[in-house]
């Protein structure tokens, strides 16, 4: 299983929606979860199981599968509720 | 390895964080944001350019939500030491003259290679994303709150 948190550089706010992602995962108790961060460009179907972008890729992001769009990439309550949904869809919760 | 630091203490110093009352586009905002680091010699003129150019090109992911826009661009782009500033806004200037991106809270961040910029990214985050930092954040009004509430979440860790 992969989460994938993406952005348009994949330098700045996607390494911070993947550090986010990986400490929700560990409140949560989930594990065997993948967490990694990249551009949006760099990135195809086969790259996650879920993909995590900010508002403002939404449209870049569609097609790719099951996609997450945050409002706010440091709103963690928001992205624990994200994750929380994400895993549940995949059966790890 | 040009740099060894990520405490955020060392890499905002109070002499790098600012407030304005004046009334700023976004550009203008940018340029000022920026400008404790290019005087430090942190960062080039040319870094300056590459963000304006990098949120023209649309890229407003630099907004972070709760009015925080972290501008930045790529390292190879003349960022010389890694270096972090900020600029409070009392008016808002709205990423691209979009209201759905008004920022009042401008940060600046600058890292000399992939390393420096991975782990001084993470302490941000880290600090960004606690809600009681972040609204002590937005309510700081002066270069020593922000200081000051800084080391206070370092020492809480």
């Amino acid at each position: 299983m992969k989460f994938l948190a993406m952005c348009s550089t994949g330098l700045g706010s996607s390494f911070m929606v993947r550090m986010n992602i990986e400490e929700v995962l560990a409140e949560l108790g989930v594990g065997g979860v993948e967490v990694d961060h990249s551009d949006i460009g760099s990135a195809s179907a086969a790259s996650a199981d879920v993909f995590f972008v900010a508002r403002d890729l939404a449209e870049t992001a569609e097609g790719l599968g099951d996609v997450v769009v945050l409002n706010s990439i440091i709103d963690r309550e928001e992205l624990r509720e994200a994750v929380k949904d994400a895993a549940v869809r995949k059966g790890l919760l | 390895m040009t740099t060894s630091t990520t405490k955020l203490s060392d890499l905002l110093p109070e002499g790098k964080i600012r407030f304005s009352a004046d009334r700023l586009g976004w550009r203008e905002a940018v340029r000022e944001v920026a400008a404790p680091l290019l005087d430090a010699g942190d960062i080039t003129p040319d870094y300056v350019d590459a963000m304006i150019e990098s949120i023209e090109a649309g890229g407003t992911y630099i907004n972070l939500g709760f009015g925080i826009a972290l501008a930045h661009a790529r390292p190879e782009r003349g960022a010389v030491r890694t270096a972090i500033s900020m600029l409070r806004l009392t008016e808002p200037a709205p990423l691209l003259d979009q209201p759905e991106h008004a920022v009042d809270l401008y940060f600046c961040f600058a890292a000399a290679d992939a390393t420096a910029h991975t782990l001084a990214m993470a302490s941000l985050a880290r600090l960004l994303s606690d809600p009681g930092t972040r609204e002590a954040l937005r309510a700081a009004r002066s270069a020593a709150d922000v200081t000051q509430l800084i080391h206070e979440f370092e020492e809480s860790k």
